[in-house]
């Protein structure tokens, strides 16, 4: 279960964050760090590809609750791209969708940040 | 009886066996005062050696009780040595050659000298088993076979001196008493005690037994010369006169050994001195790591020590911690001292014990000239430093610096172990306020249900290991209204059922005033507000059953489906709203959708935490929704407790290699009209 993985990478001024393996409280730590070190090169816009994450738990839910509001406080976001059908269960059921933005693709999501007018 | 249970029984009536023979030695004495005849001398000869026998076999044991203080014990035969010195001078003095008491018959005479001779054989007894005593002391095997054939000497002597009446025979009696001084120069030699003793008590050995061996020697001449003493001596036996002038000998002989010895062992006893207190220092160090586990008083122990040991003026100890170096503990130094000798003298570099010697003042606050330092390593961690340091320039040797590393070294492990303990005992005591959380947990879930003939109601708590945050409870309404929730607060510990407590309040108080399970929602994400964290969140179903008209109110936070079966037919209720504590803006409002129900005979409603679909098997799967509808639909008709119990025995097959992570919590509702 500890096999959790994090990348980081940047395309232009929006942030890719890669998960891996699963998200649960153990694993959580991992990804708050790289949430702080964002914030702390004043990076807000965020997207998170959830390609390869298999599993989350409410631990890791908690994780993007707890960033989300300083990242829309400083005109970015954190969207959510690319999630396994039983992910997105897990965040539909709760009604993330109402409140952050999913997308099937990591480009839309990038694309998202870049259309001039929004954020 | 063989020899060993005659020996025994000898032993232990020692004191009744020397009297009874003492008594009939005496009357004996009292009808031949003259032993004259051979027989007469032979049984006189015997009663004697009994006599020696039986009281050596009573004293015995009492010097054997000293042996851990020899040198009282080496005291005390000289204290009777000295006394048979003045006793020999005193008569010789006083009474002259006493010739005339060989031939005087009378009985006074008589009582006279036979009771002087028992204070002789006493006196014999007594030294004779101080030597024994002091023989048989600290010797690594068994050496009784030499002193048994001394002994063997002693006794045969004793019974020559009696074949001695018939000059032609004096070489028998002479063979045995140069053998038996043989014998006595042989066994004299063990003397290893003497190497375990202190520098002091060798010093006052040293005297005693240069003494002792002048004492004894004396007393030997004096018993060889012709006076009242060798005369009473020789009128009760002879035997008794040869063998006491043999322990003269012996005491000579083995008071001089001794005082060789001693000699020659002076130069090294501070070494040895020293040695043996690092021994039992150690020894004591050891015994304080496994029966004390206060960090505290072990520092302060060890620093104790280490002064003692390493002939220093002052010990402090220093740990390593995140926040930096600390001063543990200190010995005749103030902690602002020690702070700075471990600023000033500690390489980082250095791995083993170092000594650092300074003739200038390097601060004047420092008041020491000379430093030994040692690392604390523990699992080849550095962990501190044992410091100690002298007011002089003298440097510390290479023992005094291995001494110290050992202490170091023992240190560790015993600082170590008090942290561990310490450690474990506040893991324990976490374990416990979890304990007390679980039960907390328990008894906020409710026991009795509300009952009527319109509903069954069925509910299922088990907990995983860890504290969880599931919730659930029913509430009987006004207006024949049945209210009942389900909640599971995000995450586990402690934090979460104390989220669950709170729950409890917040629901079965907002019951009873508000009338839409919607509303209520929103009511409880508001009053959440302030006790939720930004990372956590409470998923809920609220339904409000109004079992006289068949009506279900029902509505949904974020949480599972609730699983409806009515009519043979399930189906999934998954009415809209986001989870409690997501969102507190409009948002969460306007999410939330209320369904409502018109009841058939016999709907079942299965509302449970994540626990029952997110339940894993050894392959990582988890049970998911259509086994669980499966379960429910082909068992719909059962009493609600048979549904129950059919799930959870569905989930533990399932699961059964894999450890329940999340609580389990079913609620089963079942209306009838």
């Amino acid at each position: 279960m500890a096999d959790f993985n994090v990348g980081l990478r940047d395309a232009g001024s929006v942030s890719i964050v890669e998960l891996k393996g699963y998200l649960d409280a153990h694993t959580a730590p991992e990804l708050e760090n790289i949430f702080n070190k964002l914030i702390r090169e004043n990076k807000f816009k965020i997207v998170v590809n959830f390609n390869q994450l298999n599993y989350i738990s409410s631990a890791g839910l908690g994780v993007f609750m707890a960033y989300v509001e300083t990242m829309r406080e400083n005109n970015g976001d954190i969207k959510f791209a690319n999630l396994k059908e039983n992910v997105y269960n897990i965040f539909d059921l709760l009604g993330f969708p109402l409140l952050y933005e999913f997308y099937k693709d990591e480009n839309e999501a990038i694309q998202k940040f870049n259309e001039p007018g929004k954020s | 009886m063989n020899l060993k249970n005659v020996i025994k029984f000898t032993r232990s009536r020692s004191l009744e066996n020397a009297a009874v023979v003492s008594v009939l030695l005496l009357i004996y004495n009292f009808i031949f005062p003259i032993h004259s005849n051979p027989i007469v001398s032979l049984v006189n000869e015997v009663l004697v050696f009994l006599t020696i026998f039986f009281i050596y076999n009573y004293i015995s044991p009492y010097t054997e009780l000293r042996k851990d203080a020899p040198l009282s014990l080496v005291l005390n035969a000289g204290i009777l040595g000295a006394l048979v010195f003045f006793v020999i001078s005193l008569a010789n003095s006083a009474i002259g050659d006493g010739n005339s008491i060989k031939s005087d018959t009378g009985a006074v005479n008589t009582l006279f000298t036979t009771v002087l001779n028992y204070i002789f054989i006493i006196v014999l007894a007594y030294i004779f088993s101080t030597f024994r005593t002091l023989y048989y002391l600290r010797q690594k095997k068994d050496q009784s076979l030499y002193f048994n054939t001394m002994l063997f000497f002693f006794v045969m002597t004793f019974f020559s001196e009696f074949a001695n009446f018939s000059s032609s025979l004096d070489f028998i009696h002479d063979a045995f008493f140069i053998v038996t001084i043989v014998l006595i120069s042989l066994n004299s030699l063990k003397v290893s005690w003497i190497a375990f003793l202190t520098k002091k008590q060798k010093l006052y050995l040293l005297l005693i037994s240069i003494i002792l061996s002048i004492l004894f020697g004396f007393n030997f001449g004096l018993l060889n010369e012709s006076n009242v003493i060798k005369m009473i001596l020789f009128k009760l036996s002879v035997g008794l006169y040869t063998v006491f002038s043999l322990v003269m000998i012996y005491g000579m002989i083995y008071f001089g050994v001794i005082f060789f010895t001693t000699l020659f062992h002076l130069p090294t006893a501070e070494a040895f001195d020293r040695r043996s207190e690092e021994i039992s220092s150690l020894m004591d160090l050891t015994k304080l790591i496994t029966q004390v586990f206060d960090f505290k008083e072990l520092a302060d122990s060890i620093i104790n020590f280490t002064t003692k040991i390493c002939n220093s003026n002052a010990a402090w100890l220093v740990t390593i911690s995140e926040d930096g170096i600390e001063v543990t503990a200190v010995n005749n130094i103030g902690y602002v001292e020690a702070r700075l000798a471990a600023e000033l003298f500690l390489k980082d570099s250095v791995k083993g014990v170092y000594s650092i010697t300074t003739a200038d003042e390097i601060d004047e606050r420092f008041n020491f000239r000379t430093v030994a330092v040692a690392p604390l390593n523990v699992h080849n961690k550095l962990s501190g430093y044992l410091f100690t340091a002298r007011l002089s320039e003298v440097d510390f040797d290479k023992d005094e610096k291995n001494t110290l590393q050992t202490y170091a070294d023992y240190a560790s492990v015993a600082l170590e172990n008090a942290k561990l303990i310490a450690e474990s005992i506040e893991k324990e005591r976490l374990e416990k306020e979890l304990d007390v959380a679980r039960d907390v947990q328990r008894k906020i879930l409710p026991v009795n249900f509300p009952v009527s003939d319109n509903y069954e109601l069925s509910a299922l708590f088990i907990p995983a290991f860890e504290v969880g945050g599931d919730y659930y409870d029913f509430f009987e309404l006004s207006d024949n209204r049945l209210g009942f929730i389900v909640a599971d607060v995000s995450g586990k510990g402690i934090s979460a059922a104390f989220i669950m407590a709170e729950l409890k309040g917040i629901f079965e108080s907002l019951a009873k005033i508000v009338n839409s399970p919607t509303e209520l929602l929103i009511k409880a994400n508001e009053i959440l507000k302030d006790s939720l964290d930004k990372k956590n969140f409470v998923t809920a179903v609220y339904g409000i059953l109004d079992y006289k008209n068949g009506i279900m109110k029902i509505a949904r936070a974020g949480h599972t489906p609730i699983i409806y079966c009515s009519a043979g037919k399930i189906s999934r209720l998954l009415p809209k709203g986001i989870g409690l504590g997501l969102d507190y803006s409009a948002k969460f409002e306007n999410s939330l959708e209320e369904l409502e129900i018109n009841l058939k005979d016999g709907d079942v409603f299965v509302i449970y935490s994540d626990g029952i679909p997110e339940a894993k098997n050894s392959m990582n799967e988890d049970f998911g929704y259509d086994r669980f509808e499966n379960i429910i639909s082909s068992n719909c008709k059962k009493n609600l407790d048979g549904i129950a119990n059919e799930i959870v025995k569905e989930i533990t097959l399932f699961s059964k290699d894999h450890t329940q992570h999340d609580d389990i919590t079913l609620v089963i509702i079942r209306w009838s009209s």
